[in-house]
């Protein structure tokens, strides 16, 4: 077991060792500027440019840029350039907003994706199921902005209330009951919408799995013992359909560090999926490695275990 | 079983936890749930955020939102639009105007005379009463004190570029003898006052002047350059407007200290100091100088009449005692920078604003909001709102979204939604026409744009109409000319041109057009065709485009059409002045100064007259608009002026957008009169559609009120 997780850490180190080349280099070799040495942004001067590059080594070469920057990030000491302020610790606050809305989406998935998923099985082929199927192949389809504007649009004009960002912008002399709903409130939209999308896909993975399960001996042997059809689908047939979700579970890991940038631009959610976006757009290259080299280890650590 | 439950019951708890909180949270009919301070609080909405927090360096309209509520200037338009004083109490305007005298001139029944002589004849001429020229009576009567300044010596150094080496600087040291000169002391501006004098003294008196008699250089300079240099240091005539300020005690800025002429001479010198690069430096030019005569009394003395210049002390007044030379110093010494090389550009004041407005400057988080609070000890009284929040919001879906939940209190109406929105019971609205135009411009300086009734004719074949209900739903206005409707300036009298599509036509024939056996429009064998240009990325100027040259498809006319990317399109083609014909539009100011787009001495590349508009009556009235004081006699020449333009088409004019916005019913204007009594009134815009013209007496109320009716 040992030899085998040695084996692994090393393999994965060496896959991490490209990635991280590989992605510096497409950002780097991408076109267009950091705002801040951009020649044509009007809001600073050649001589402004010129100390900003020096200051953040944009004259060196490649591979010495390289160095400086993973050697600045292992010291912990590497700073957006947008606000020159830590960029670790600016990821972890937008992680921490992050958080609640992963949570609740992937608990909300994880659970009613199995009944919904394991009923579409037993039922193959009859109204319930077939409603199912046209439902998730519905949700599936329809891009995620576009459903997330429709149902913003449909509570907001029903309800009055507001539904964008974290919290009721103003809301800072209430009481902490209010405070706390307040949040909550704002949490349903973005992570049903987000639960909806994972449901959709994941219950068809159930049904096709359990399908495969039903038709097993071991099945027709639990229902022939005369178990309760609850103990044959959730004990008998659902224990061995479960391998496969294992390492779908593991690869949830790095949606926690990309969040879901679409959903956290439309509803301003200060999360790290916008983060990211928005690096990107001002071509901030300090934070978007550091973002895509913490998913990428993320993603090896979710896989480490085969 | 369990597992099942489990999977089943996880999520439906979570859900409901998640719904039960719609019960806390502040709805649109409910916005104090929770937060009782939100009825003391107004918050906007703009789609960028602010630049800079300095009345003197802004430029963008996020800015001077903010600016307007910190900062106060001396003066501003009052609903009417004339000019209320704010931080000045009061104003006045006089003259000083000067003349050399010219010994060598003979004078109708004088001869040639001295200074005492001249003095003494406009003495006597003022005495006698001219009754039969009124103009020169006018003048004369309004002259208060003649005196003589005797004949003086002096020198002035000009550095010139060296003609042999274009690096090189050259001293230019020009000595001059001026001789005597009469000076005048006008109870108001009199820009005929020359031209009347000249009835008594003789018409050539003032003209046949040369300055360049009583000047030397060393070394010598061209004859050009040294009739250059008379105009400017011994000119025959001089306007000197002055502008006396008498200013408001006791104002106290937001950190205490007390307001004072100097902060007014402050300013401005901030605007001139080149270091600061402030875009207003235009307005202040024709500044002479600004003399503080004691704290609460300034005189501005301007270079030449130039009336536009009253408006400009609108100008948010900055505190001296913490951008003077002193304070930016010690900032840069403390932030560990260079002195010399730190303006008022660098300081963190732009950032933290001191004005003596009615809100004082809380905090500022880029992306995000800006959060002022009301000023107790505001001279006007404070504001009914605790405090203004300005939030940045730059999608315009979210601003919709957040207006109808309640967590902003205005919202900017999209043409399209103007009719849904506008009968909304739950909103109050508001709309007006706005301070700009579009229009279709013709390169006059090209075959066939140089003849009226070409221009005429096209601007003929376009339905306005049409465009306004089709691709404005409605929210426009047909205009005729170059002024703000809304103002006195605006000539209504003027008919926009008919939609009409054979009287184009006829127009056309009589231009010399005819239409061909193709159907083409055809002079002497040429086809008409031109090419109609404007900027991408504007959806409105391109249907525009399509409709005009569909319109003009229609009487034979082949029309190209081409969208440029905006810098180029400005860059090659406006400022090279190398069209035919364009659409664009201006956003215009309330004073009527048309100076920049439509005289003629400005139809050079990079000048704005870019469609080559020239007409001596034009520029004649232009300049005068720019030099009279009096605003009848402004209005009458813009209204002439006006004509004029009607009548040459140098533009189609095509219309001014009207804006609509929509306004949460609870705010109302709120007054406590005399007695204490609190009373509730609407909300109602002024003539130019301003609906926040009386924002410090707003108030929200937890209900709509019943309002009583007018009386």
């Amino acid at each position: 077991m040992l030899s085998f997780l040695g084996r692994s850490v090393i393999q994965k180190t060496v896959t991490l060792f490209f990635v991280s080349v590989v992605s510096f280099l497409i950002i780097h070799l991408a076109p267009g500027n950091p705002s801040q040495v951009d020649p044509m942004n009007p809001k600073f001067t050649p001589e402004m440019v010129e100390r900003f590059q020096k200051e953040f080594h944009l004259d060196k070469p490649l591979y010495t840029q390289y160095l400086f920057f993973y050697r600045d990030l292992f010291t912990g000491k590497t700073v957006s350039w947008k606000d020159n302020q830590s960029v670790l610790k600016k990821i972890w606050e937008r992680f921490l907003n992050s958080l609640p809305l992963f949570i609740v989406g992937t608990i909300l998935t994880w659970t009613l994706s199995f009944p919904i998923g394991i009923r579409s099985a037993i039922f193959r082929g009859g109204v319930y199921d077939r409603s199912a199927t046209f439902l998730a192949y519905l949700l599936i389809s329809i891009p995620g902005f576009f459903f997330a504007y429709i149902l913003i649009i449909f509570v907001v004009t029903h309800f009055h209330v507001p539904v964008i960002g974290m919290e009721t912008f103003g809301l800072g002399a209430s009481s902490w009951p209010h405070v706390v709903m307040d949040r909550v409130w704002h949490l349903l939209l973005p992570s049903v919408l987000g639960a909806t999308g994972g449901i959709a896909v994941l219950s068809r993975y159930v049904r096709s799995q359990m399908l495969e399960v039903e038709g097993q001996d071991y099945v027709r042997t639990a229902k022939a013992k005369g178990l309760s059809p609850e103990q044959v689908h959730y004990k008998h047939a659902l224990r061995n359909a479960l391998l496969p979700f294992v390492t779908m579970f593991g690869l949830i890991l790095p949606g926690l560090i990309g969040g879901s940038v679409i959903i956290e631009s439309i509803f301003s959610w200060p999360g790290m999926g916008r983060m990211a976006y928005e690096a990107i757009l001002a071509r901030d290259y300090p934070l978007i490695l550091t973002v895509n080299f913490v998913s990428a280890v993320l993603v090896l650590a979710g896989s480490i275990l085969w | 079983m369990t597992t099942r439950r489990v999977l089943i019951f996880v999520p439906t708890i979570i859900v409901l936890i998640l719904l039960q909180s719609y019960f806390w949270v502040p709805t649109y009919d409910q916005q104090t749930r929770g937060n009782p301070e939100r009825l003391h609080e107004y918050i906007a909405a703009s789609i960028g955020d602010a630049s800079i927090l300095n009345p003197t360096l802004s430029a963008d309209s996020a800015s001077s939102d903010i600016n307007s509520k910190v900062f106060e200037g001396l003066i501003d338009r009052d609903e009417d639009l004339r000019f209320r004083g704010r931080l000045a109490t009061s104003w006045k305007v006089h003259e000083e105007a000067y003349f050399y005298v010219d010994e060598s001139v003979d004078i109708p029944g004088l001869g040639k005379a001295g200074a005492e002589e001249i003095v003494n004849l406009i003495k006597e001429a003022k005495k006698e009463g001219h009754a039969s020229e009124p103009g020169l009576k006018a003048s004369l009567d309004l002259i208060e004190k003649i005196s003589i300044i005797p004949p003086r010596e002096f020198t002035v150094i000009r550095r010139v570029k060296d003609p042999k080496n274009e690096k090189r600087e050259a001293e230019v040291k020009i000595r001059i003898k001026a001789p005597q000169r009469i000076k005048f002391t006008l109870s108001r501006v009199d820009q005929d006052l020359f031209r009347n004098l000249s009835k008594l003294f003789g018409s050539n008196y003032f003209a046949s002047f040369k300055g360049e008699k009583f000047l030397s250089t060393e070394p010598e300079v061209d004859k050009k350059n040294l009739a250059a240099y008379a105009g400017e240091l011994v000119p025959a005539t001089e306007h000197n407007p002055a502008l006396v300020f008498h200013l408001r005690p006791n104002v106290r800025f937001h950190d205490g200290h007390v307001f004072d002429a100097g902060d007014v001479r402050f300013t401005f010198e901030a605007i001139m100091n080149p270091k600061n690069l402030s875009p207003r430096i235009a307005d202040y030019e024709p500044v002479k100088a600004v003399e503080v005569i004691d704290p609460l009394t300034v005189r501005i003395i301007y270079k030449r009449l130039y009336s536009p210049a009253i408006g400009t002390w609108g100008m948010g007044i900055l505190p001296e005692h913490l951008l003077n030379d002193q304070a930016l110093k010690a900032e840069a010494v403390r932030l560990g920078k260079d002195p010399n090389a730190f303006s008022m550009r660098h300081s963190s004041f732009n950032r933290s604003p001191v004005g003596c407005g009615p809100f004082v400057f809380r905090a500022w988080k880029s992306d995000q909001y800006i959060n002022l609070e009301r000023f107790d000890d505001y001279w006007d009284g404070p504001p009914n709102y605790d405090s203004y929040m300005f939030r940045i919001i730059p999608d315009l879906l979210t601003q919709e979204m957040e207006f109808y939940a309640g967590t902003i209190d205005n919202y900017g109406v999209q043409p399209h939604q103007v009719k849904r929105l506008k009968t909304d019971p739950r909103f109050q609205s508001f709309s007006g026409t706005s301070f700009g135009y579009t229009y279709i411009g013709y390169n006059m300086r090209r075959k066939p744009f140089d003849d009226p009734r070409v221009r005429r004719a096209l601007g003929m074949a376009i339905d306005v109409d049409k465009i306004i209900d089709y691709v404005l739903y409605g929210q426009g206005e047909s205009m005729t000319g170059p002024f703000v409707k809304q103002t006195d300036y605006y000539n209504h009298k003027i008919r926009p041109l008919p939609y009409d599509p054979q009287g184009a036509l006829k127009l056309l024939e009589e231009a010399g057009w005819r239409r061909n056996t193709e159907g083409w429009l055809e002079k002497e064998g040429q086809k008409l065709q031109f090419t109609l240009i404007t900027n991408s990325g504007n959806d409105l100027r391109k249907a525009i485009l399509a409709i005009a040259q569909d319109a003009w498809k229609q009487i034979g006319i082949d029309v190209r059409t081409d969208l440029l990317e905006w810098s180029v399109f400005l860059q090659e083609r406006v400022d090279k002045a190398d069209f035919d014909a364009l659409i664009l539009g201006w956003s215009m100011g309330i004073e009527p100064d048309l100076y920049q787009i439509w005289h003629s001495s400005q139809t050079h590349p990079h000048q704005l007259n870019f469609v080559g508009f020239k007409n001596r009556e034009a520029d004649d009235l232009i300049i005068k608009i720019r030099q009279e004081y009096d605003h009848d006699k402004q209005v009458r020449y813009c209204h002439r002026l006006h004509d004029i333009i009607a009548r040459e088409q140098p533009y189609t004019f095509l219309y001014v957008g009207k804006w609509t916005a929509i306004l949460d019913k609870r705010i109302v204007i709120k007054k406590v009169d005399d007695a204490g009594n609190v009373h509730y009134k609407k909300i109602k815009p002024t003539k130019t559609g301003n609906y926040s013209f009386y924002f410090n007496k707003w108030i929200k109320l937890r209900e709509a009120p019943g309002f009583e009716p007018d009386g």
